[in-house]
This record gives structure tokens, sequence and C-alpha cells, in this order.
């Protein structure tokens, strides 16, 4: 009689052996790559990343834009898909989300936002 | 519900596009260049072809894009306002009864209106605000068309549609420097100033036309000043394009109201050509040439990256824009002719530019 394969969950698996997931900062070091190209700066610094979910398996990223008006939101969450995708091992789970609430405002962007618009 | 896809749009846009290019042909039989019979039978339409059937078309539709981001909306309906417009621009061109055409572009104006004002509902800001009123702007100014059926007692209100939703994109943008309360009040009365101009040039009247040519130039200068596109000349590449289109757009702002406080939009002034073509083809056409290239891959999902040669339309543009500024003032009808063929090279050399640039996107 064959036997079957014994189940085995992931999450018990030597750890040692689970692929790694990159950490909040490098996250948000790969998202400094995503340009807002009518203001020349980077999603990250400007306080559009709402929120970075590292799990066991899956990334979560809520993002907004600076006004709903702006039809570039689609575009935006595809090349932040795009960066999660190329950073995180084959087989993770990406998904970004487009955020309303809490509406976007200038004190979200970095002081090197603040710097860079003569805050 | 899951976004139209990019594929279900593209047909929308094309109607725009076929409204673009028999409205150039049909200004250019204006100019007494000889054109093709059909586009020379629309040369009474150049405007609302121009305005209501292409701008309307892909203003509308670039804010379907938007809607559909901010929120869930069912049969996506929103996409209904740039369909109007674009079947509206194929009702004039059809030879259907005037009327057709007219209620689509109604049609278009409340339906843009209203996705306008679902945006304001959902995030009270005053950029919202001004964009919402620039979509009503457009619908007022159909329903003058309608309402009298003449197309020159739409053109302020047309005018102020393109005006208003250029300011409330740019405005929102102001959100990323220091916050000044008095260039703020400024705004506002700016724009307050244009649309009591607008109420009271219904019927042509002088004043109201100054009053709302003096609201273009004070929006002109407040966004010379104000816009974060003289600290983006600084950048490079495309932001740095997008800068210039910009501020050379606002220069043309700037002597559109110079132009209309002269007079220069009342029917049948010298200085009418002048002065419609400073904010249409100057203004407008710069700010469509600064954001086509992150606009379209917005509506279309292409890829459009920067080049260099963006800046020969532009400079062709500007250039034989400024002839024909020239030429009008002057009364050379002759060059003016030959300034107008070369607004509408710069169109056909952009669209050259930008196509061949979403095939270069696909290679990279």
């Amino acid at each position: 009689m064959k036997m079957s394969q014994p189940f085995i969950d992931p999450a018990m698996k030597d750890k040692s052996a689970a692929p790694v997931l990159p950490d909040r900062d490098a996250i948000l070091a790969g998202l400094r790559g995503v340009i807002d190209p009518e203001v020349g700066m980077n999603i990250v610094d400007l306080g559009l990343v709402y929120r970075v979910d590292i799990g066991a398996t899956a990334v979560t990223i809520d993002m907004t834009m600076t006004s709903p008006a702006c039809p570039m939101g689609d575009m935006m969450v595809d090349a932040v898909k795009a960066v999660l995708d190329a950073l995180v091992p084959p087989g993770t789970r990406t998904e970004v989300n487009l955020v309303w609430s809490p509406p976007w405002d200038p004190s979200r962007m970095s002081e090197t936002a603040k710097k860079h618009f003569s805050w | 519900m899951k976004p139209l896809p990019p594929l279900a749009r593209l047909p929308m846009l094309a109607l725009g596009v076929i409204a673009l290019v028999v409205g150039v042909l049909a200004g250019l039989a204006r100019l007494a260049v000889v054109v093709p019979e059909p586009m020379a039978a629309q040369a009474g339409a150049h405007g609302a072809l121009m305005i209501a059937a292409f701008l309307g078309t892909v203003i509308s539709l670039e804010r379907a894009v938007a809607l559909a981001g901010a929120g869930r909306h069912a049969f996506h309906w929103p996409y209904l306002a740039p369909l109007c417009a674009g079947l509206g621009g194929v009702a004039l061109l059809s030879g259907l009864p005037l009327a057709v055409a007219q209620a689509l572009f109604i049609l278009a104006g409340a339906l843009l209106t209203a996705g306008s004002g679902l945006l304001l509902r959902q995030q009270a800001a005053t950029h919202l605000a001004v964009l919402a009123v620039g979509a009503a702007c457009w619908l007022a100014g159909n329903i003058a068309w309608a309402a009298t059926g003449v197309i020159p007692n739409a053109v302020p209100w047309w005018m102020a549609f393109l005006v208003l939703t250029i300011a409330g994109e740019r405005l929102e943008l102001t959100r990323f420097l220091p916050p000044s309360p008095p260039a703020h009040r400024a705004f506002l009365l700016i724009v307050g100033a244009q649309l009591v101009g607008l109420v009271v040039a219904t019927g042509f009247d002088g004043a109201g036309l100054r009053l709302f040519s003096m609201g273009l130039l004070a929006l002109a200068l407040w966004l010379l000043v104000q816009d974060i596109a003289r600290r983006n000349l600084r950048q490079r590449g495309l932001t740095r394009y997008i800068a210039i289109c910009l501020l050379a757009g606002y220069g043309w702002l700037a002597l559109a109201g110079l132009l209309g406080i002269a007079g220069g939009f009342a029917p049948g002034s010298p200085l009418r050509d002048a002065a419609l073509h400073a904010v249409f083809l100057g203004f407008v056409f710069s700010m469509i040439f600064g954001h086509a290239p992150i606009i379209f891959p917005a509506v279309a999902k292409v890829r459009i990256p920067y080049h260099a040669v963006f800046y020969l339309p532009l400079a062709l543009l500007h250039g034989s824009a400024l002839v024909r500024l020239v030429a009008d003032v002057a009364t050379q009808l002759a060059v003016a002719r030959a300034a107008g063929i070369a607004n509408a090279l710069a169109l056909l050399v952009f669209i050259v530019v930008m196509v061949a640039s979403v095939v270069r996107g696909r290679r990279t």
C-alpha cells in the first residue's frame, strides 16, 4: 500500500530553512525608489505609505494618494507591488491597498521632504 | 467591482482623438487653409470639437479613473461622462441634429459634476471644490450653447472649466509647501472674481469679461509664485520637463488675461483669436504636453519613459503659438495662417513622440 506523504505545516518547518522576509526598513528603502514624477520625490518621504505589515508569509502595504482626484492611484499601487515582489522571497504573498482614511495631510511628510520644500 | 480594464477605456480616448483631429483641421479651415471638405464643413464647430468633445472626453476619463480608485461605483457610471462627451463629438461629425450632440455634452457635464461632487463629499478640501466648480462650468457652458444655439455664449464657461480644473489640481500640490493662509485667501478671491465675472458676462457684458480676465491674470501670477513648478526647475528629467510646461503655460495664461482686459474675449474683437488661443492653445496644451506622460499611463496602463525629445513638440507649440499671437495682433493673416499650420504640426509631432515613447516603454 502506498503511504501518503505526511502533511508538514510550513510554520512547523525548521526556521533556518524558511525564507527570510525583508524587514520594515528594507521594504521602506525599496519603496523610496517609487517616485511621484509630478513632485520629484519618493512616496515614503511624502508620507503616502501608511502601514507596512510583515506577516509569516505575506507583506501588506496600505498607501494613499494626496488627493482622491488623482488618477495615478492604480499605477502607484502597481509600482509598489512590483518593488515588493522583487524584495520578498518567491512564494510570499504581497498585497498593496489604496486607502483614503485618514486623508493625507502635509504633517505626514518626513523631515527630508519638509526640508526639500523649505518648511 | 473590478476596475474597468484599460482596454475598455481606450475606445473613449479614441473618440476624443477623432474630435481632436477633425477639430484641428476645422480650425485650419477657419484660417483659410485648404483641408478635406468634411473637415472644412466643421469649421463652425471647431471650438465645440476641441473643448467639449476632445478636452471634455479626456478630462472626464481622467476623473473617472480617479473615481474608480477612490471608491467603488456600481456599473462604472463615472465612465459614462467621457463616453457621452466622445459620442457628442461623433454626433457633431455625423450630421445628426445639433440638439443630439448638445444633449450628450450636457449629460457628460452633469455626470462629471456629479462625480466631482462625490470626490468632494469623500474629502472636503478646497482643491476638490475648485474641480467640482470647474466641472459645473463645463455643464453651464454646454447648457448656454444649447439654450442660445451660439457657441461664443459657451466659450467663457468652457474657459473657466479648463482654467479651474488646472488651478484645482495645482492648488492641491501647493500643500507640499509651508501653508500660507494669505495665499490661500488670495486664491479663493481670484476664483471668486472669475466666477462673478462669468455671471456678469452672461449676454456678453464687457465689464464681466474684463473682470474674468483680471482673474485669469491674477491666477497666472499666483501660480507663477505659489506653484511647486518653480522649485522643480532644479530637478531633472520628467519632473523638470513638467515644470517647464507649467511655467510656460502660466505665461500664456497671463497673456490671455492681458488680452482679455484689452477686450479680446468680446465676440468681434480683432484680438479675439489671439486671446482665445492664448488660453486654449498656449496655456491648456502646454498643460497637456506636460501631463500626458503621467496621465496617459494612468489611463491606459502603458509606460511612457521620459526622453529629452519631449522638448521638441513643446518648443514647436510655444514658438508657433507666439508667432500666431503676434501675427493676430498685427493682423498679418498670411503669417497667422502659417503659424496655425505650425500649431497643428506641433500637436502631430507631440502625438508621434508619445506613441513612439509607448513603443519604447514596451521594449524596456
